[in-house]
C-alpha cells in the first residue's frame, strides 16, 4: 500500500452540484460565450413570457396598417395593422418553444421546431456516425458514401425539394432540419468514433466479448459528448437561420403563428412605406442566430483551450 | 494521383447517381398529385386520370425513374415500327420527336377515329395526309398502332376509336377528341441533356435553364472572386495574431456575417443603400438577357449579400487552420531556427494552413448556391436560383429535378477540384 | 560545484540564475520551474533528469524564451555567454536562436515542415544567419549531412520529411541544429520517440559530437541510462526544483538526494541476474503544481522524512564532494545502509514448477495484413495481392504459471501476435490452442468461457480506462459480464479486486481524470484479473509510466501473478524489463522469432546476432559499464517484402562470420540451432562460432 496512497481531497465522486458549478465555471471564463448566453437567454426569456403575455393579441389587426413606432406601439404595426413587437414576441414559440403536430385538433408539444429538429439530426446522424466509424470497411463505405449524396446538395435546395415534394408544417420542417443536419452530425461523430476507437479502454470492452452495439452506445458515445453537445448548439443556430430563410422564401412555418421569417417576406413588399417593418423581424433572426452561435463558438474555444 | 482520381471520379458517379434517386423518389413518386397543380382542385377524377396517362404517370416509378435519367426513346423504338429522331421546329427551334418513313419526317393525328399521317416537307411545311399505317393486332384483338403524336408522345393508336382526353396547352386546359390509348413521353433522359418538359412553361426545361444558370454563375462568380482574397487575408491575419485585439474583431465580425441569414443582411443592404441613402437600385431589373452588363450598378448589393455570408465562413475557417498550423512543432522548429516572423509564417505556415481552407472552401460552395437562390428571390434576379424556387413553388418537378441536379453537379465537381487541389498542395500524398 | 579544469578559466556559456518559470492557467498560475541555477561552460553536457511534470521541457523552453501564450519568466536570469537573456527583444532573441543556440526535441517527424523539401529547411538557416549564397549553403547542408553520417547526404536534400525514417529524421534535425556551431545546443529527449537501435546509433552520433565540437550542451531525459551515457553532470529535477546536481560519476555512485537514491534503485539493471534482481519504487507520486507541499518538497515520498521536513523548506547547499543538494540531511543519509520500508511491494522470489503443463501452444502461426496497392489495377482487385506479414511462422508454447517475455522494435510484430492471441485478429494460418482447446478463430467464434480466461493489460495508462465511468463501474463490468460473483456481492469483489493491486475502497467512486498514470494502470490490472483469467496479455505495460512508477507496477504484476499462479506474456521493448519478469523470452524481428529460450540462457553468448544488438544497444544506467558497441545499420526493412534468404541479413553485423561471407544468409532461410541451454537460435552461423562472441557486457564487472 504504497504508491496508491489517497490524497484526502479526491476521496468523494463529484457531486452534480460540483459538476453544475464547473461547468458554469467554463461559461463565465470565456466572454464570448456569456455574451451569447445573455442574448439567448432574452430570446427565451421573450418567449416564455409572450406565453402567457404579449402587449396585443399577435394576429389581431386592430391598428392602421405600417404605422411607424410610436408609444402604443413600440415597433409599429405592420401592412395589416397588427402591433409588431407583439408578433416578434410571439414568433419565438414555434421556433424554440412548441411543435404543433397537427392544427385540427390542436395538438402542441413542447420544444420548438429547431429544438426537434436539432435532435432528430442528433439521433439519426450520432447513430450513423458511431456506425460507420467503428465498424469500418464496407459497412463505412456505404454509409459515407449515401450521407455524401446528401451533403452535395445545397442545403436550401434540399429543403425546397423536401418542401416541395412533403409540403408545408412543423413536422415536415423537422424532417428537413434532421434530413439535412445529420449528414454533418455523422461525420463528425464518424471522426470522433475513428479517434476513440483506438483507445486501449475499446480493446478492453472488445477482449470481454462484448457486443458493438455494447461498444458504441455504452464505450464510445458517452466519450463523445461533448463535441456533439457543442455542435449540436451550432446546429440550433443554423436551424433558426434555415426557418427563417424557409419562411422568407414563402415556404416555413405554416400559419397562423407568427414567424420571423413569413415576416420578413411580407413586410418586403411595403418596404419603401414601413422599412422599419422588414428590420425588426430580420434584427431578431439575426440576433438570436449570432447570440447562439456566440455562445457554442465561445464553449468550444474554451473547451479546447485547456484540453490539455 | 491517377488512383487518386479515378477513386474520386467514381465516387462522384455514385454520389451523382444517389442524388438522382433521392430527387426523383422524393419529387415524383412522395411529391403531391400534380393534377392538382395543372387542372386545379375542381377537376373530375376522369379527367386526372387521363392528364395521368398523358404523363406516363400510369407507368411503374422504376420505369419513370429510368424514362428521366437516360430516357425513354430506346424503349419506345421497341414499339414503333418506324425510327424514331429529333428535328427542331423551323419556327421555334425548338427540338420534336418524329419519325423517318421513307426518309420523311412523320407525326400521326387521329381524328374521329381515322388516323392522319402529319409530314414535314424539306422547305419546312407540314403536310396533313390520310394515313396508311402497318396495324398490328394486340393480345386483346384490336388493331393498335404505335406512332409518335404531335406533343412528342409515342403513342398508342387504337384503330377507330375515339376516346376523349384532355390537352394542356399555353391557353390552358380543352377536350379534345380522338385521343391514344397510351402514352410513352419522349425524351433523352437527364444525362443525355433532355431534362423533359416543364409543367409550368410547357417547354424543354434545357431551353431555359443554361440561360439561367449563367446569370448565377455571374453572380456567384462576382462574389467568390472578390470574397476569397478578402477572407483568407482576414483569417490568415487573425490566426497570427490569435487571442490579440484584432483577432477578436475579425472574428466576431466573421462570426456576425455567418450567423446572419442573407437575406436579413440582404434586407438591411436595401434599407440602407436603396432606401435610406439611394445609392443603388434595390431591385434587379432585367429588362433584357444581357441586362447585367449594361448595368453592372444591378449586381452591387446582390453580390455584396453574398460576400457577407462567404466571407465569416472562410475567414473562420482559414483562422483556425492557421492557429492550428501556428502551434505545430515544426513551426516552433523555424522560430527556434532564428527565422523572421515573416519568413515563417509566408514560407513555413501559410501553404500548410491553407490546404483545410481550400477544401473547406470548396466544399461551401453549396452554401454559396443556398445564398445565391436567397439572393436571387430577394433582388428579382433571374438566375439559375430563382428558377428553382419558382419551380419549387409551382411543383414544376421536372425543373425542380434539372435545376437541383445541375446545382449538385456543381458542388460535387467543384468538390473534386478541391480534393485534386489538396493532393497537388500536399507532398506527402504527391510523393507517396 | 566546478566540476572540470577548464571551466575555471572562462566565462560560462549558459549562466542561469534563481530561474521561476510560470504558466498562466484557468484556476491559477503555476510554477513548473523553481529557483533554478546552473552554469554550462564550453564542450560540457550537462544532463537534466527527472520523473515526467518535473519542468525539464519548460527549462529548455526558458532558455531559448519559448514559452508558449501562457508561460513566462516569473524571475531570475538566463546569461548566454555573459549576456542576460530575459527580457530581450524577440527580435535579438531571434538572431541568437538557430545561430548560437540550437536546439533539437522530441518528435523528428513533427519537427520538420511536411510540405518543405529538407534542403529548403535547412538552407535557411544559413541564408538568414550568415546571408551565404543558395549554391554555398547547399555546400555547408551536405557536409553537416555528411557529418551526422547521413548516407546520399546530396539527395536527402531534395526530399521531404516524410521520405526519411525517423532516424534520418532526426539526424537531419540534429545536422541542422549545428549548421553554425552554435555555442549552446538543447537537446530535450532527442532519441524517446525512436526505436532502441536507432537511438543507440544517434546516441553514438551525440557522444561522438561532443567530443568533436566545443558546443555546450543541455541534454533533457527522463533515462538514467541515456544520461550516464553522454553527460559530463546532471541536474535531478523535483516537482520544478534542481534537488541534486553532481558529476555524473559522483550521482551514479554516490547519489546524496534521497529522490536520486530512488530514481537510480528503481531501474532495472541489464548485467544483474533475474534471482537476484529487485526493484524498488519510489512510493507515490510527483504533486501536481497546485497541491506542493511547503517545506521540502519531496517530503510526501521521503523515507527520510522529519519534522523539520515538513516545515521548512531546504536550500540547495553544496556538500564537500563539489555536489550540491537540496536537503536537510543529505550528510547523514548513508545510502549504503538503506534496507527498503516495511510496507513497499517487491517481486516474489519464486520461480514456476518447471514441469507445469502447457497452457497455451502456438505452431506456425500466421497473421497476414492485405494492404491495398498503389497502382489502378490493385484498386479494382486486379492488382498482385500485397501482404504485411505481421506474425509469419512463429511457434511458441506458454506453460501454466510461467511468463513469456516478448521483445523486438517497433514493428517486429509483437503486439499482432498478441492480438492474435486474444482474439482481436483473426490468424491466418497455423494451430493456436489454449488450455487444450483451439482458439484460433477470432473472438466471435470463442465462447464466453474462453473469452473470459484471456484477459489483456494495455500500454497506455491514459487510454485504458474509459473516462465517462468510475474505476468501481469498470471494474464490475467484468465481473456482471462473466457473472463471477452473485450480483449483491459485486461491490465487496471490486474492493478485494482494488485491495488486490493495493489500491484502497475510496478508488471505487473516481473517474479515471483524478487518478495517475500508475493508478490507472493498478485499475487495468485488476480488471483484467476480475474473471480470474488463466492468462493475462500484459501488452507494454509499463513502457508510458515514469521509471518510479514502472518498478511498483512490474512488482506488483508479478506478485498477483504468483498469488494467482496466473500465466502472463508480457510485451516489451526493453530486454532489461523482460529479463527481470520473464521466466521464458521470444526475440522479434520481422514477425519472426529469432530467438527463444528461457531467461538466463538469453543474456549470455551463444545469442542471436539480433538478441546481441539489442543487448549492446540497450542504455545502462552506469556510467562506468561499457557495452560492447554492435551496431545495426539502416532500419528494419518493410514487411510488405521482408528480405529473402534471413531476414535480418540486410542489418546483420554478425554476416561477415560466415565462412562465405553471408552470401547463404542472403539466399537460404536459416532453421533453428537449440543450444545446451535450452535456446533456439534462427542462424545460419554455427553455434561455436555464436558461442565465441565476446559477451556484450561483462554482467559483473561494473557493480
Ligand atoms: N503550456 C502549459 N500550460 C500550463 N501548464 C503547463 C504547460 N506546459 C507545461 N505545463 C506544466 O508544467 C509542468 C512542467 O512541465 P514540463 O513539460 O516542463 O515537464 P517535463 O519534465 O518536461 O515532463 P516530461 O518528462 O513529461 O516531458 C507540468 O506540471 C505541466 O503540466
Ligand atoms: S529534506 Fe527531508 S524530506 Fe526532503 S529529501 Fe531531505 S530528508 Fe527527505
Ligand atoms: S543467418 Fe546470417 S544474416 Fe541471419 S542472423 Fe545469422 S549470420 Fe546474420
Ligand atoms: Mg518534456
Amino acid at each position: 500500500m504504497t504508491t496508491a496512497a489517497t490524497t484526502p481531497e479526491m476521496d468523494k465522486r463529484p457531486s452534480l452540484l460540483r459538476q453544475v458549478r464547473d461547468a458554469l465555471d467554463l461559461v463565465f471564463s470565456s466572454r464570448t460565450a456569456m455574451v451569447g448566453l445573455a442574448i439567448a437567454l432574452f430570446w427565451l426569456g421573450v418567449g416564455l413570457l409572450s406565453l402567457f403575455w404579449t402587449p396585443y393579441p399577435p394576429n389581431a389587426q386592430m391598428f392602421s396598417a405600417n404605422q411607424p413606432p410610436n408609444a402604443a406601439n413600440w415597433m409599429g404595426t405592420d401592412h395589416l395593422g397588427r402591433d409588431i413587437w407583439s408578433r416578434i414576441m410571439a414568433g419565438t414559440q414555434v421556433v424554440l418553444l412548441k411543435t404543433r403536430l397537427s392544427a385540427d385538433p390542436p395538438i402542441v408539444i413542447p420544444g420548438g421546431v429547431a429544438i426537434w429538429g436539432v435532435i432528430g439530426a442528433v439521433v439519426v446522424g450520432g447513430l450513423l456516425g458511431v456506425n460507420a466509424g467503428y465498424r469500418g470497411g464496407i459497412a463505412d463505405q456505404i454509409i459515407m458514401q449515401i450521407l455524401d449524396a446528401f451533403i452535395a446538395f445545397p442545403v436550401i435546395v434540399l429543403y425546397l425539394v423536401i418542401v416541395t415534394s412533403l409540403g408545408r408544417g412543423d413536422l415536415i420542417v423537422i424532417a428537413a432540419i434532421t434530413i439535412t443536419g445529420s449528414p454533418g452530425v455523422a461525420r463528425l461523430v464518424r471522426g470522433l468514433t475513428l479517434d476513440i476507437k483506438t483507445r486501449d479502454y475499446i480493446r478492453a470492452a472488445e477482449t470481454r466479448g462484448e457486443s458493438k452495439w455494447y461498444i458504441m452506445l455504452r464505450e464510445i458515445l458517452p466519450n463523445a459528448r461533448g463535441p456533439i453537445l457543442v455542435d449540436a448548439m451550432l446546429r440550433v443556430g443554423y436551424a433558426i437561420f434555415a426557418i427563417g430563410t424557409l419562411g422568407f422564401l414563402g415556404l416555413g412555418l405554416p400559419p397562423p403563428d407568427p414567424d420571423w421569417g413569413s415576416m420578413v417576406n411580407d413586410a418586403r413588399k411595403y418596404i419603401y412605406a414601413n422599412p422599419l417593418a422588414v428590420a425588426w423581424p430580420a434584427l431578431a433572426i439575426a440576433t438570436l442566430v449570432i447570440g447562439v452561435n456566440l455562445f457554442a463558438d465561445g464553449l468550444r474555444e474554451e473547451i479546447m483551450r485547456y484540453q490539455r | 494521383m491517377a488512383k487518386f482520381l479515378v477513386r474520386n471520379l467514381f465516387s462522384m458517379f455514385v454520389t451523382m447517381f444517389l442524388v438522382s434517386l433521392v430527387l426523383f423518389f422524393l419529387l415524383e413518386v412522395a411529391g403531391g398529385d400534380v393534377t392538382v397543380r395543372l387542372l386545379g382542385v375542381f377537376a373530375t377524377p376522369e379527367q386526372r386520370e387521363s392528364l395521368r396517362r398523358q404523363l406516363g404517370l400510369d407507368a411503374p416509378a422504376w420505369q419513370r425513374y429510368v424514362d428521366w435519367l437516360i430516357g425513354s426513346d430506346w424503349r419506345a423504338q421497341q414499339l414503333s415500327p418506324y425510327p424514331l429522331t429529333m428535328a427542331p421546329n423551323p419556327q421555334t427551334g425548338e427540338q420534336e420527336w418524329w419519325t423517318e418513313v421513307d426518309g420523311v419526317l412523320t407525326r400521326w393525328r387521329m381524328v374521329e377515329g381515322e388516323l392522319l399521317a402529319i409530314q414535314r416537307t424539306p422547305d419546312g411545311r407540314e403536310v396533313t395526309s390520310p394515313a396508311s399505317v402497318p396495324w398490328t393486332t394486340d393480345e386483346t384483338g384490336a388493331e393498335v398502332f404505335w406512332g409518335v403524336d404531335t406533343r412528342n408522345n409515342l403513342v398508342k393508336w387504337v384503330r377507330g376509336s375515339d376516346l376523349e382526353v384532355l390537352v394542356l396547352s399555353k391557353a390552358g386546359v380543352r377536350s379534345e377528341r380522338g385521343g391514344p390509348q397510351q402514352y410513352i413521353p419522349l425524351r433523352k433522359g437527364i444525362v443525355r441533356g433532355d431534362a423533359g418538359m416543364s409543367l409550368q412553361t410547357n417547354r424543354p426545361v434545357s431551353a431555359t435553364i443554361f440561360s439561367r444558370a449563367a446569370n448565377s454563375l455571374i453572380l456567384a462568380a462576382a462574389a467568390f472572386v472578390l470574397v476569397m482574397p478578402l477572407a483568407l487575408f482576414f483569417g490568415v491575419l487573425a490566426g497570427v495574431n490569435e487571442g490579440k485585439p484584432l483577432d477578436r474583431i475579425i472574428s466576431i465580425t466573421g462570426l456576425g456575417f455567418t450567423a446572419t441569414p442573407e437575406f436579413v443582411v440582404g434586407v438591411f443592404l436595401i434599407l440602407i443603400f436603396g432606401i435610406w441613402l439611394r445609392w443603388l437600385p434595390a431591385t434587379a431589373v432585367f429588362l433584357t438577357g444581357d441586362a447585367i452588363f449594361r448595368d453592372p450598378k444591378i449586381l452591387v448589393l446582390p453580390v455584396l449579400t453574398l460576400m457577407a455570408a462567404e466571407f465569416g465562413y472562410v475567414a473562420r475557417i482559414t483562422r483556425a487552420s492557421m492557429v492550428e498550423v501556428m502551434q505545430s512543432p515544426y513551426i516552433r522548429t523555424a522560430f527556434i531556427k532564428g527565422l523572421p516572423r515573416r519568413r515563417i509564417i509566408f514560407r513555413h505556415a501559410l501553404r500548410n494552413a491553407l490546404m483545410a481552407p481550400i477544401t473547406v472552401v470548396m466544399l461551401q460552395i453549396n452554401w454559396l448556391i443556398g445564398g445565391v437562390i436567397v439572393v436571387e428571390v430577394l433582388f428579382g434576379i433571374p438566375g439559375l436560383g430563382s428558377y428553382i424556387y419558382d419551380a419549387a413553388i409551382f411543383g414544376d418537378f421536372n425543373a425542380v429535378a434539372a435545376a437541383a441536379m445541375l446545382t449538385v453537379l456543381i458542388a460535387v465537381m467543384t468538390r473534386l477540384i478541391g480534393d485534386m487541389l489538396y493532393t497537388y498542395l500536399n507532398p506527402r500524398i504527391r510523393f507517396a | 560545484m566546478l566540476s572540470s579544469s577548464r571551466t575555471t578559466k572562462t566565462l560560462p556559456v549558459l549562466q542561469v540564475q534563481n530561474l521561476t518559470v510560470a504558466y498562466r492557467t484557468r484556476k491559477a498560475e503555476i510554477e513548473a520551474v523553481r529557483k533554478v541555477s546552473f552554469d554550462l561552460h564550453r564542450g560540457e553536457t550537462l544532463g537534466v533528469v527527472g520523473e515526467s511534470g518535473c519542468g525539464k521541457s519548460t527549462l529548455g523552453w526558458a532558455i531559448v524564451n519559448f514559452l508558449g501564450a501562457n508561460g513566462f519568466v516569473r524571475n531570475g536570469s538566463i546569461r548566454f555567454e555573459g549576456e542576460e537573456l530575459v527580457g530581450r527583444s524577440e527580435k535579438d532573441l531571434r538572431h541568437l536562436r538557430g545561430d548560437r543556440i540550437a536546439m533539437v526535441f522530441q518528435d523528428p517527424m513533427q519537427a520538420l515542415n511536411p510540405s518543405l523539401r529538407i534542403g529548403e529547411q535547412m538552407r535557411e538557416v544559413l541564408i538568414y544567419h550568415r546571408q551565404m549564397r543558395a549554391e554555398e549553403a547547399t555546400e555547408r547542408c551536405i557536409q553537416a549531412l555528411e557529418r551526422v553520417h547521413m548516407p546520399d547526404a546530396a539527395g536527402v536534400l531534395n526530399r521531404y520529411p516524410h521520405q526519411l525514417s525517423g532516424g534520418q529524421q532526426q539526424r537531419v534535425v540534429i545536422a541542422m541544429a549545428l549548421l553554425n556551431d552554435p555555442a549552446l545546443l538543447i537537446m530535450d529527449e532527442p532519441t524517446t520517440a525512436l526505436d532502441v537501435t536507432v537511438e543507440a546509433a544517434v546516441l553514438d552520433l551525440v557522444a561522438e559530437l561532443r567530443q568533436t565540437l566545443d558546443t555546450a550542451i543541455l541534454f533533457i531525459s527522463h533515462n538514467l541510462g541515456v544520461i550516464a551515457r553522454i553527460c559530463d553532470r546532471v541536474l535531478v529535477m523535483y516537482a520544478g526544483e534542481v534537488v541534486e546536481q553532481a558529476t555524473v560519476r559522483e550521482l551514479f555512485h554516490s547519489p546524496r538526494h534521497p529522490y536520486t537514491q530512488g530514481l537510480i534503485r528503481c531501474v532495472p539493471h541489464l548485467g544483474v541476474d533475474k534471482k537476484s534482481s529487485v526493484l524498488y519504487p519510489i512510493p507515490g507520486r510527483v504533486p501536481r503544481p497546485d497541491e506542493r507541499p511547503t517545506g521540502c518538497l519531496f517530503s510526501t515520498r521521503c523515507q527520510y522524512v522529519e519534522d523539520r521536513c515538513r516545515t521548512d523548506p531546504p536550500a540547495l547547499r553544496v556538500l564537500s564532494n563539489g555536489a550540491s543538494v537540496r536537503c536537510h540531511f543529505a550528510e547523514q543519509i548513508d545510502p549504503t545502509a538503506w534496507a527498503p520500508p516495511a510496507d513497499v511491494e517487491l517481486a516474489p522470489a519464486v520461480s514456476p514448477p518447471a514441469d507445469a503443463e502447457t497452457l497455451l501452444f502456438a505452431q506456425h502461426l500466421k497473421k497476414y495484413y492485405r494492404v491495398p496497392g498503389a497502382s489502378l489495377a490493385s484498386m479494382i482487385g486486379l492488382g498482385e495481392k500485397r501482404f504485411v506479414k505481421a506474425v509469419d511462422d512463429v511457434s511458441f508454447s506458454v506453460r501454466k504459471g510461467a511468463t513469456l517475455g516478448v521483445v523486438g522494435e517497433s514493428g517486429s510484430g509483437k503486439s499482432t501476435l498478441v492480438k492474435a492471441i486474444i482474439g482481436l485478429e483473426r490468424i491466418d494460418g497455423g494451430a493456436l490452442e489454449f488450455m487444450g482447446v483451439d482458439i484460433s478463430g477470432d473472438l466471435s467464434k470463442r465462447t464466453l468461457d474462453v473469452i473470459r480466461e484471456l484477459q489483456m493489460v494495455f500500454q497506455n495508462p491514459d487510454s485504458t480506462m474509459n473516462p465517462a465511468y468510475t474505476v468501481g463501474q469498470q471494474i464490475e463490468r467484468p465481473l456482471r459480464r462473466f457473472k463471477i460473483v452473485p450480483r449483491h456481492q459485486v461491490r465487496e469483489e471490486v474492493i478485494r479486486l482494488l485491495r488486490a493491486v493495493r489500491l484502497n475502497r475510496t478508488y471505487y467512486d473516481r473517474y479515471p481524470r483524478q487518478l495517475s498514470g500508475g493508478e490507472k494502470q493498478r485499475v487495468g490490472i485488476a480488471r483484467a484479473l476480475a474473471s480470474h483469467p488463466n492468462l493475462v496479455l500484459c501488452d507494454e505495460p509499463v513502457s508510458a509510466l515514469d521509471v518510479s512508477v514502472q518498478a511498483a507496477i512490474l512488482n506488483l504484476l508479478m506478485q498477483v501473478q504468483r498469488e494467482n499462479n496466473t500465466t502472463m506474456i508480457f510485451i516489451a521493448h526493453d530486454l532489461s524489463v523482460v529479463r527481470f519478469i520473464a521466466d521464458y523470452v521470444a526475440v522479434m524481428y520481422l514477425g519472426q522469432i529469432v530467438e527463444y529460450g528461457p531467461v538466463d540462457a538469453l543474456y549470455s553468448p551463444p545469442y542471436h546476432p539480433y538478441t546481441e544488438a539489442l543487448l549492446s544497444a540497450a542504455p545502462v544506467p552506469d556510467p562506468d559499464v561499457q557495452l560492447s558497441q554492435i551496431r545495426l545499420e539502416g532500419n528494419v526493412p518493410s514487411a510488405i517484402d521482408p528480405p529473402a534468404g534471413c531476414r535480418f541479413h540486410t542489418r546483420c553485423p554478425r554476416r561477415t562470420l560466415m565462412p562465405d561471407g553471408g552470401r547463404r544468409c542472403e539466399i537460404e532461410t536459416p532453421t533453428y540451432q537449440e543450444t545446451e541451454a535450452g535456446n533456439r537460435i534462427l542462424c545460419h552461423l554455427p553455434l561455436e562460432t555464436l558461442r565465441s562472441l565476446k559477451p556484450v557486457s561483462d554482467v559483473h564487472s561494473g557493480r
